[in-house]
């Protein structure tokens, strides 16, 4: 993808800025359009994307500097007179479909043939046939030619606005949400045809919109702007599959689509326009000082352009060929896992996978017989407090995690005590609000229960409680939930949800059921005998697994339909340890399958461990 | 909409003026008494003076003085105002508001009604009516009350409705308030803003047209009427006398009506939360 | 196209032709003086009094006489003046000519004047010329059309002794064709240039204010972005949205200048309507002022219609298409 070879630049925003008044609506806009390409900025309402679109034509009433060339023109400096050979015949723009867009006192026909008619680029009878060749191509029917605005449908009025602004055979052509205020079936036909039409015309698009849906299907490349500022630049399909800055990882989240699997998250805060540092620092989960300080460039990064101090989300946990032998089993077998900030990560697998093992090689319970953990970039090598500070387990009992002998009070207490944070009042204090936090009561009479006084799912409130009194950045949930009742287990996992939304805590969750896996996770890894067999986008894999293992994994998980489910047969009895842990069940094994292990390739961030499978990947 | 009107009538720079003016007439009006040095009723055999010490404003062609016939002449025109602004706001919400809330058959009746009754000229009703009877003050604030209120009962209607919408809602809010509460709670305050504006416009039309009506001759004689100045004066056109009769009446008229209007304006712009926006960035 | 609802108007019609027919009979005094005028009394006898006692069937009941007096309507009988000595439709119809020239020039004058000023200055909104356009018409709003009327009388006819002083032509001249015209001419321009000072003020504001909500509409920046000209965009696409409200109240601004021409006249001794109502109404000539009440009130109703039908086919939001399309 990246700067499409040999492909001249359209249209290049420079340090583009525009203030109302005092207030900076876009600031340090970089970007680059190339000749018959199509790229889309995303960003929520208020962000700045109409005046973006309004800027490059020219309408835009407030000041504005900084450069946007166009043909060798800065579009920024042009006379009034100058535009008039430009709007419209060489740049137009599909404005948003909203009341009143067209004149209401002008038919269809008569408002598409006007730019042609006052452009000199036909008479009155040529652009009325013209006009009428365009309304055509829009799948408008005839019979509407000389309608009237009002009588008009959405959809209707949406097709005339594309076909007004083909009118004069553009270069490039902005058009501003397109597909806000449809329904769902006009929606989608007007994307097949906006699609054919900037094919078959080899227009160049800026399309502007909060709707991921359209942008993935109409745009090439994708920018996403936040509070006037780009902060990701790069090809839409990678961008939507591997968001790398927390706010385009956040708006994804926000996104209900077909595709996502994963319960709906909100950002944390509200949008605010800042004069200084990045403006999504206090919304950020990995923010540092100097965001605050310093406005973050946006740069090339890895085949994308990033705007943040940290070059994106960074990883904040990463095992590398970690192994861990208990005599001559091999129960965590050289593996490579990476966590990034603010995401989950589930681990699945079923028990003996390893999973746990895991779990406690990170705490430091287990010492790994091989490999390396890092932290936040910098390995460790013993576990202080400092660790402990910033990395929390919660475990699958909770009343065998929770002391019998201390009460709830001294049981979330105990970490500030141990790490010896604050007074006796403070302490108390913050173990009151973390209470409330994880939404249990905060009265005397509960701080004093103890351990066998408190239900389930209230004592796993209480270790989460515990958990997260440090304010730790890293979560590990093993199998948090299994020990609970559902509809206990439900509320816990939409208190985690809630807790990574408001305090940005990246969580390992580990669990062997797959259905949860998916409802929780950004990101999923698959475990078995050891390995790593399978990881990826959590959806990705769910929707197409690539692992035999992965696949038999879903077919066996559960549903609420009333086929009874297949069990995979064992197609061999040999399994010695060597080769693929899976040969032994696999429908696909080959005779390779059981002389080399596999590893997991690095193609892409979907993952897997399988020959078979790479070859078709 | 919370928007205070004392607020917007002081900022806007039409308000302010109207307002200034306003009480300058106001004043006059209360302090006529004093300020005149003669009785404005009484002749005297000084007739068609030009202006002097004794009468600033000369005389007039029974010996009347011109200043202090001036100065009365201001109670009147504010009574007037006063009386068609409150009696016509008074009838365009009863009626309007009662169309709104009964709505139905009674609705419809009234409706066409105000439609008939707005296309007829009311200066002339008035004209015809005067042929046969010479009304006195309070006749003629009732009978151009009576003929100038239907544009307001159609605002008054039109917001009703819309309140009534409302109203639905907040009845199920407040548990079952009955229908005065929320009238007098809700309906009554949401409908002020537009009350102010018909009081306005309704008093500017009031003292527009008792002046003309004066100035044809129809007026209350027992009172000193502007208009009725106007129309004994232009008799004497050919005399310099219009330079001190004439003129200031016209005047002291037209200062009142403008002052109405600015006030109107202000008012219109404060209630219009598009021209608002505009008026407060060009006019802080 | 769908008519108007001729009902309304019907209504309105009706209720001017009871107001003309009851009020003189509700006045206190005789009800014949009433309907006859003050001057009837002057050549009274016995014989007359009987014959229009008859003619006005005033000894029959209400409903009666109200249909003889329909029936004398539809015949064209307005009444007979006993001070001109004529009928009424006579005299009314020798005077209606001029201020049909005075109303109608000064209804267009002021309509386009109005509305090309408050295109203009909506389009300049906030700047030097629109401030002190709009300052300037609020002023001119605060003078009640006959002090206009007079000083512009005062100022120019008397003062300044250029322009006549009253008629609307120069008695006992036998003037013809182009020397006709220009005496005319002369003679109309002071009424009208204050007739039509007072009318603009209302129209303006109007038209300024309705131009800056337009100008807000998207579709006006849509066609700023098609590259049309400033005027294109001003006139052929805010200015003709704008335009609707002023039509709609055209035959509102009717009647108010009917009612203006009505001073006009008489400050300029302008032989129209207006001031033989005046007349009228000093002389106590009942149906000379019945007449000119009918006439003026059939105008104006005639007049809105007009513009309802009218206001049909510039908006084509309103119709009968519409339903189709509604969503």
């Amino acid at each position: 993808m990246g700067d499409g070879a040999g492909r001249l630049a359209m249209i290049e925003l420079r340090e583009l800025e525009v203030m109302y008044g005092k207030r900076r609506v876009l600031h340090g806009i970089n970007l680059t359009l190339k000749r018959g390409e199509s790229l889309s900025i995303v960003g929520e309402s208020g962000g700045g994307k109409t005046t973006l679109g309004l800027s490059i034509i020219g309408l835009v009433e407030g000041t504005v500097r900084g450069e946007i060339l166009f043909d060798g023109k800065n579009l920024v400096a042009l006379a009034e007179k100058e535009w008039k050979a430009i709007r419209w015949n060489r740049i137009a723009m599909v404005f948003q479909n909203v009341e009143n867009a067209l004149n209401p006192l002008y038919t269809v026909l008569d408002q598409v043939s006007e730019p042609i008619v006052v452009h000199k680029l036909g008479d009155r009878n040529e652009a009325t046939r013209r006009a009428g060749e365009l309304l055509n191509r829009v799948n408008l029917p005839e019979g509407r030619f000389y309608a009237y605005p009002h009588q008009l449908s959405g959809g209707e009025k949406q097709r005339v606005l594309i076909a007004m602004a083909l009118a004069n055979d553009p270069d490039l052509i902005i058009m501003d949400e397109p597909t806000t205020a449809l329904d769902a079936l006009t929606k989608v036909e007007l994307i097949n045809l906006m699609h054919t039409v900037c094919k078959e015309r080899e227009l160049t698009i800026l399309l502007l919109t909060h709707d991921f849906y359209a942008a993935s299907t109409l745009s090439d490349r994708m920018a996403v702007l936040y509070a006037g500022t780009i902060v990701e630049f790069g090809s839409t399909p990678a961008l939507l599959s591997n968001p790398r800055h927390p706010y385009t990882r956040g708006l994804l989240r926000c996104y209900p689509s077909m595709t996502t699997t994963k319960d709906l998250q909100g950002i944390k805060g509200r949008i605010e326009f800042f004069d200084v540092g990045c403006p999504f620092h206090p919304r950020c989960t990995q923010s540092i000082g100097i965001c605050r300080e310093k406005a973050p460039r946006l740069e090339k990064n890895d085949g994308r352009f990033i705007a943040c101090h940290r070059g994106g989300i960074i990883p904040l946990l990463e095992l590398r060929d970690l192994s861990k032998s208990f005599d001559s089993l091999k129960a965590v077998d050289s593996i490579d896992l990476t966590l990034y900030e603010g995401e989950t990560l589930a681990l699945v697998g079923e028990s003996g996978s390893g999973k746990t093992t895991t779990a406690k090689l990170i705490m430091g319970i287990f010492e790994a017989t091989e490999g390396r953990i890092y932290l936040e970039g910098k390995q460790i090598l013993g576990r202080d407090k400092s660790f402990y500070q910033r990395v929390q387990m919660i475990f699958q009992n909770p009343m065998e995690s929770l002391s019998h002998r201390l009460s709830v009070l001294e049981a979330v207490r105990e970490p500030l005590d141990v790490q010896k944070l604050g007074n006796r009042e403070q302490r108390e204090s913050m173990v009151r609000q973390i209470l409330d936090e994880v939404e249990l009561p905060s009265s005397e009479t509960f701080l004093n229960k103890y351990p066998h006084q408190l239900s389930q799912g209230e004592a796993q409130r209480v270790g989460i409680a515990r958990a997260l009194i440090l304010n730790p950045k890293l979560l590990i949930a093993d199998e948090p939930t299994s020990a609970l009742d559902a509809s206990t287990q439900a509320k816990v996992v939409k208190l985690l949800l809630n807790l990574q939304e408001k305090r940005g805590i990246s969580m390992l969750f580990i669990t062997h059921n797959l259905a949860l896996a998916r409802k929780i996770s950004d990101r999923l890894a698959v475990m078995l005998n050891g390995i790593i067999v399978e990881e990826g986008p959590s959806n990705e894999i769910v929707s197409s697994p690539l692992h035999p293992y992965t696949e038999d994994l879903l077919k066996a998980a559960p549903t609420l339909s009333s086929r009874v489910p297949t069990v995979p047969e064992r197609t061999s009895e040999r399994n010695d340890g060597t080769g693929c842990p899976y040969a032994n069940r696999c429908n696909k094994v080959t005779e390779v399958c059981f002389n080399e292990k596999q590893r997991l390739s690095s193609l892409s961030t979907h993952k897997v461990a399988c020959m078979l499978c790479t070859a078709t990947d | 909409m919370h928007i205070n009107y004392w607020n917007e009538l002081t900022r806007n720079n039409f308000g302010k003026l109207g307002l200034a003016m306003l009480c300058l007439v106001l004043f006059i009006a209360l302090f006529a008494p004093f300020l005149a040095s003669y009785d404005p009723d009484e002749p005297s055999h000084s007739i068609l003076m030009s202006p002097s010490f004794e009468h600033w404003l000369g005389t007039n062609d029974i010996g009347q003085d011109i200043w202090s016939r001036l100065l009365c002449g201001a109670k009147n025109t504010l009574l007037v105002a006063l009386g068609v602004g409150v009696f016509t706001t008074l009838l365009s919400t009863v009626i309007g508001a009662s169309a709104a809330l009964v709505g139905g058959l009674y609705d419809r009746i009234l409706m066409r009604l105000i439609d008939a009754l707005i296309v007829i000229p009311a200066f002339i009703v008035i004209i015809l009516v005067a042929a046969y009877v010479l009304p006195n003050v309070w006749t003629l604030i009732f009978l151009i009350s009576v003929l100038t209120w239907q544009g307001g009962a159609r605002l008054v209607r039109a917001q009703t409705l819309s309140l009534k919408e409302r109203m639905s809602v907040y009845a199920a809010r407040t548990f079952g308030a009955n229908k005065r509460y929320i009238i007098i709670r809700h309906i009554i305050p949401n409908l002020s803003p537009i009350l102010f504006a018909i009081f306005v416009h309704s008093a500017t039309r009031g003292v527009f047209m008792e002046a003309g009506l004066a100035f044809l001759g129809i007026a209350d004689i027992s009172t000193v009427s502007w208009g009725l100045m106007m129309h004994h004066a232009l008799r004497f056109y050919y005399l310099d006398v219009w330079k001190w009769w004439l003129i200031p009446t016209g005047l002291a008229l037209s200062v009142t009506i403008m002052a109405l209007v600015f006030i109107g304006h202000a008012l219109e712009t404060a209630m219009d939360p598009r021209l608002w926006e505009m008026e407060q960035e060009d006019w802080q | 196209m769908k008519l108007p609802e001729i009902g309304t108007y019907a209504i309105s019609f009706l209720i001017i032709l009871v107001l003309i027919f009851l009020l003189p009979r509700m006045m206190p005094g005789d009800p014949l003086t009433a309907i006859c005028g003050e001057e009837v009394l002057v050549e009274m006898t016995p014989e007359l009094k009987a014959e229009l006692m008859h003619r006005f069937a005033l000894d029959e009941p209400l409903w009666s006489q109200f249909f003889v007096y329909l029936t004398g309507i539809m015949h064209g009988d307005f009444g007979y003046s006993y001070y001109y000595n004529a009928p009424v439709l006579e005299i009314i119809l020798e005077a209606l000519p001029w201020t049909l020239l005075l109303v109608g020039t000064s209804l267009v004058l002021s309509t386009v004047l109005s509305i090309f000023i408050g295109i203009e200055s909506g389009w300049r909104r906030g700047k030097v010329s629109d401030k002190s356009l709009l300052t300037t018409t609020m002023i001119l709003n605060g003078f009640p059309n006959f002090f206009i009327g007079i000083i512009l009388l005062l100022l120019f006819a008397v003062y300044l002794d250029c322009l006549p002083l009253q008629g609307a032509k120069t008695p006992y001249s036998d003037l013809t064709g182009i020397h006709s015209m220009f005496d005319i001419a002369r003679h109309l321009v002071l009424p009208l240039i204050a007739l039509t000072l007072a009318q603009i003020p209302g129209s303006y504001l109007l038209m300024r204010n309705t131009m800056i909500t337009t100008l807000k509409e998207p579709f006006v920046r849509t066609a700023k972005a098609k590259g049309l000209s400033e005027v294109a965009v001003r006139y052929k696409h805010a200015g003709r949205n704008a335009l609707l409200p002023i039509v709609t109240t055209t035959g509102v601004r009717v009647g108010i200048i009917f009612t203006g021409a009505l001073f006009i006249e008489i400050i300029f001794s302008y032989p129209g309507v207006g001031l033989l109502s005046y007349n009228a109404l000093l002389m106590r000539d009942y149906p000379i002022l019945q007449g000119v009440f009918f006439l003026v009130a059939v105008f104006v109703i005639l007049a809105n219609f007009i513009v309802d039908l009218l206001y049909r086919k510039i908006d084509p939001r309103i119709g009968v298409n519409n339903a189709e399309y509604a969503h």
